[in-house]
This record gives structure tokens, C-alpha cells and sequence, in this order.
């Protein structure tokens, strides 16, 4: 567990040293104090139902901006053969990197904690619809940034990275779109399944549905997996 | 300590190291020398582990490189040929990653880091950003984190590379002090550094190992394959003729004539007695001697020797 520390600690260092992280971090507060003022203050309407579907969107642009530096910034600053030749298993340099990116998406989610104090203030909001809220949202962050580290992996361009990512993303959220041209019982089940914008749905609405909460588990444990096996084979 | 056994590395059709074998005992300095492009840093690499053979068997300590890769990097402490630094940590922050990745503990960790930071003179730097520092301490850096954790084994590519003299006479003496614990394999194309720092040399050209011994083992090769030189001027016209019919010389070369209408000439000779004489002698009769000497067996002479004759082949 020390050298997932040592990888984690020094993802942190690192994040907190660039500027890429403040400015991720301001720019999706101002854009969801944005949407919260929009979707809560001006309609007089105390949920985050909305806010959090705008929240979800705007990940699919942030996940990428916080993941592409994960190995291709290795790559760039020439220290990936460091970090391939000490002495950490695979696994071990994978999760101490999600774990990093992670603890970014975590601070960015608790910051907007801030939206809610007008809210509980001024009027009685659902805490069990916002916590599940929370919950999808952090799980659905988590899901894009295994994904984009995958990405990360596979290039030494950051923006070729960030662009493989965005795309991935914006495919899999509007997947389920494609369930309206579907007769076809399983591809109909299919798509909806596939699609990150149906589960996030789910929580918004304040249900936890255990098939969910693996579908954005499976999605995090199968690209973490395919980033260690990959690291492995590259050699 | 180190094992190499044919080892090969293929890019697609594109073979960069050759059947290479070699070993390197423990507490040994053993210098790898070649020219760009020789294939020194791909070896390196592969012993590392960051790279693994296509062919071959490579072992450190007695673990396989490829099956036991953990247990090698254990014992391994790796400098590339640019210092892999993160440029926005501090210079006691990216050690002390390095350190606890290479399983250094709490309790030895401030110990640790003064140790290397004393061995490479980083006091003045310690909490500088690594940004800062200047090309001569980023070297040193980068010395630093592979010397963490006492590894048995030093891998160093080209780590005088781009300094200036002062660094370069720096580094070597914190290169020499390590071989007196450690094993290291460097590599370097500077002759004069192998003759300092190295007890053995292995030298590599297109991939290929072209012969490993100690400093003074090859300039005695060299003294075997003897060659003296002359300036002559006349009618060179039967000169390759007649030298090579003295006994005992065994080929010659003749280039010229320069804007003096003077040749160089090059004969490769056998070691034997009243030899120098006889050529000096028959030259004299019939053309203008300007210059006679022996060549001395340097060890420059000697790397370009083996460089000069290794076989050009294909690359599938």
C-alpha cells in the first residue's frame, strides 16, 4: 500500500503545484454556482435536480482537463521510465494515480456544497434526493476519470488525450438516445444500460439502484484494469 | 551481479541490440562505450526493466528481469540519459517520493534523503523547486533518487552528458566514491571517462557487443595489431608492392598525395624484431622518407578500431 501512497501523494503535489487544477476547480464553481442560481434561485424551485444534470455535463469536459496529465504528462516530462522502474507493481501506480485525480473530483463536489446553504436556508430540499445526487454524481466523476486516465495512458499528447476522452464521453452519455430508433427488446436494454446519462438520471431522482451503482463500478474497475494491463504490455 | 545472456531487442523489423552477452560482477565499474546510437541506452533499458528483451535472458542478482521485475527495481537505482525530474515539486519532495516508493520508512526517511543529498552536494538546492535548478544540479538530482535506497546494482546513462568540465570532474568523483558499494554500469561515449572511473569497458556498435575487457587489456590488444605510419613522396607507384613484400607486414594503405604531393601511408605489421628498420631502409632507397612512427596503442585508437571494423548489416 506504501507505493500506492507514494504515487497518490506525489499525483497530489503535483495537481496543487499547476495551475491546471485551480483553474479546473474555478471554472466548473462558477459554472454550477451559475446553474444553481439559474436552475434554484430564479425559478423559486428548491430542488438540484437540474442543477445536477448541468453538473454531469460539465464533467464530461472537467474528467478529461484532470486525467490527461496522469501519463502523458509522464511522457512529456520524460519520467516515465522513473515511474516504470522503481519498484511499484502496475496496480499499485494505476490506483495511487486515480486516487490523486479522484481527490480533485472530491474537493471540486464539496465545494459546491456552498450552493446548498441558500437553499436549506430559505426553503425545506429533499436531504435523501441530494445526497443520492451527490452520490451519482461522485460515482458517474469517478467512472470518467478511469476513463480518461485509460486515455491518458495510450498517448504521450495531453490533448490528444483530453480530446479521446471528450468524445468517449459525450458518446456514452448520449448513447441512449439511439434506444429511440431501436424494435429490438435487446439492443433497446442494451443502449439504456450503456448509457451514463440514464443511471445519473436514476440518482438525480434520489433512487439508488444497486444495478447503478456496479454499472459505474464496472465501468471504473474494467478501465483501471485495461490501464494496468497496458502498462504491463507496453514494456 | 548482472547477467546477460544473447539478449536481443527488435522494433518491428528493426533490430537495435544484437545478441549481447556479458556479466558484470559485484562491486564492479564497468563502462559502455559507443556511439550514438550504438544501442547502449536500449541495453540499459532492458536491464532496468523498462523495456524487455525480444530475445534473451537478462538477470540482476540472480532475479529475471522480466519474471521478477519488482525484485530487480529493488536493487536497482537507474538514471536515464536526461534526469526524469518533476519539474514542480521541490527537490526534497520529489526525493521523498521516490524514497517511500522504493519502500524507505518513516523512521529512516529524514536519514535517507541527507545521506543522498550529502553524497550529491544538493544541501544549498534541498528546497529549491526542481525548475530552478541549474543543468548541473538537475544531474546530480537525478544521481540522488537512484542512489535512494542503497541499491546493489547503479545504472547510469551518460551521466556527464551536456555538463561543463567542473561538473563533469564533480560527477565523476561521486561516480567513482558509488563503485566503491555499489555495481555500475554506465554508459558514456567519452573515452577519457571509461579510463578514469571504469575497471572494465565493454564496447558496442550497431548493436552489437564488440569486445569487453579492462582499460589496459585492450590497449595491449591494440599494441598487437601494430601500425606505423609514414610520409613519403616519389612515384608511388610500386610502394604497396614492395612494402608488402617485406616480410612481416601484413597490409598497407596509401592515401594521397596532399598539396605537398606527399602520401600518407599505413601499414598494418606483425610484432617482430628489426622490422621498423628493414621498412625504413626500403622506403629510403627508392623514395623521399618525410616521417616514420609507430602508432600508439591509445585506447581512442582502439575504439575506433573495433567501431571502424564492425560489419554493416541489414537491419531485418
Amino acid at each position: 500500500m506504501n507505493g500506492v501512497i507514494a504515487v497518490y501523494q506525489k499525483e497530489l503535489a503535483l495537481y496543487f503545484r499547476s495551475p491546471i487544477a485551480y483553474f479546473v476547480v474555478s471554472v466548473f464553481l462558477i459554472g454550477t454556482g451559475y446553474f444553481f442560481t439559474h436552475n434554484v434561485l430564479l425559478t423559486n424551485v428548491a430542488t438540484m435536480d437540474s442543477t445536477f444534470q448541468n453538473m454531469g455535463i460539465m464533467l464530461t469536459i472537467v474528467c478529461p482537463v484532470i486525467s490527461m496529465r496522469l501519463y502523458a504528462g509522464e511522457h512529456s516530462s520524460r519520467t516515465m521510465e522513473l515511474l516504470l522502474t522503481l519498484p511499484l507493481k502496475n496496480w499499485q501506480t494505476v490506483l495511487g494515480k486515480f486516487l490523486g485525480a479522484a481527490t480533485i473530483l472530491l474537493l471540486m463536489t464539496a465545494g459546491t456544497f456552498i450552493d446548498l446553504i441558500p437553499m436549506y436556508l430559505f426553503a425545506e430540499p429533499e436531504t435523501t434526493t441530494i445526497l443520492s445526487g451527490y452520490l451519482g454524481f461522485v460515482l458517474l466523476g469517478l467512472a470518467y476519470l478511469a476513463i480518461g486516465q485509460f486515455f491518458s495512458v495510450l498517448t504521450k499528447n495531453q490533448i490528444i488525450a483530453a480530446l479521446l476522452t471528450v468524445s468517449v464521453l459525450l458518446a456514452f452519455w448520449f448513447i441512449g438516445h439511439l434506444q429511440t430508433f431501436q424494435s429490438s427488446y435487446f439492443w433497446w436494454r442494451l443502449f439504456e444500460y450503456l448509457s451514463f446519462a440514464n443511471h445519473f438520471s436514476n440518482f438525480i431522482k434520489g433512487l439508488v439502484r444497486s444495478e447503478s451503482v456496479l454499472f459505474y463500478g464496472l465501468v471504473c474497475a474494467s478501465f483501471l484494469t485495461m490501464n494496468a494491463g497496458y502498462l504491463g504490455w507496453r514494456r | 551481479m548482472i547477467s546477460l545472456q544473447s539478449v536481443s531487442k527488435r522494433y518491428g523489423s528493426k533490430v537495435v541490440v544484437r545478441d549481447v552477452s556479458f556479466e558484470v560482477a559485484e562491486g564492479e565499474v564497468v563502462g559502455f562505450l559507443g556511439p550514438n546510437g550504438a544501442g547502449k541506452t536500449t541495453t540499459l533499458r532492458m536491464i532496468s526493466g523498462y523495456i524487455t528483451p525480444t530475445f534473451g535472458r537478462i538477470e540482476v542478482a540472480g532475479y529475471d528481469v522480466v519474471q521478477d521485475n519488482i525484485s530487480v527495481a529493488k536493487r536497482i537505482g537507474y538514471l536515464p540519459e536526461l534526469p526524469p525530474l518533476y519539474d514542480t515539486l521541490s527537490v526534497v519532495g520529489y526525493l521523498r517520493f521516490v524514497a517511500k516508493a522504493k519502500g524507505v520508512t518513516r523512521s529512516e526517511m529524514n536519514l535517507e534523503l541527507d545521506r543522498v543529498a550529502t553524497a550529491c552536494r544538493l544541501g544549498s538546492v534541498f528546497r529549491h523547486e526542481v525548475f530552478k535548478l541549474s543543468k548541473g544540479y538537475r544531474q546530480r538530482l537525478g544521481l540522488a533518487q537512484a542512489l535512494i535506497g542503497k541499491p546493489d546494482v547503479l545504472l547510469l546513462d551518460e551521466p556527464t552528458s551536456g555538463l561543463d568540465p567542473g561538473q563533469i570532474q564533480e560527477t565523476r568523483e561521486v561516480i567513482r566514491s558509488f563503485g566503491k558499494e555499489h555495481t555500475v554500469l554506465l554508459s558514456t561515449h567519452i573515452l577519457s571517462e571509461v579510463t578514469r572511473i571504469c575497471q572494465r569497458v565493454a564496447i558496442i556498435n550497431e548493436g552489437r557487443l564488440l569486445t569487453i575487457d579492462t582499460p589496459a587489456g585492450l590497449q595491449r590488444a591494440a599494441q598487437e595489431a601494430n601500425c606505423i605510419v609514414l610520409k613519403v613522396s616519389g612515384q608511388t607507384d610500386n610502394l604497396r608492392t614492395e612494402l608488402m613484400a617485406i616480410e612481416g607486414v601484413r597490409q598497407v594503405q596509401v592515401e594521397g598525395p596532399d598539396e605537398h604531393q606527399i602520401f600518407s601511408v599505413e601499414c598494418d605489421v606483425e610484432e617482430r624484431e628489426g622490422l621498423d628498420a628493414a621498412i625504413a631502409r626500403r622506403v629510403s632507397s627508392e623514395w623521399s622518407l618525410h616521417h616514420f612512427e609507430r602508432q600508439q596503442p591509445t585506447l581512442e585508437n582502439v575504439f575506433l578500431r573495433y567501431v571502424r571494423d564492425t560489419p554493416g548489416e541489414s537491419n531485418s
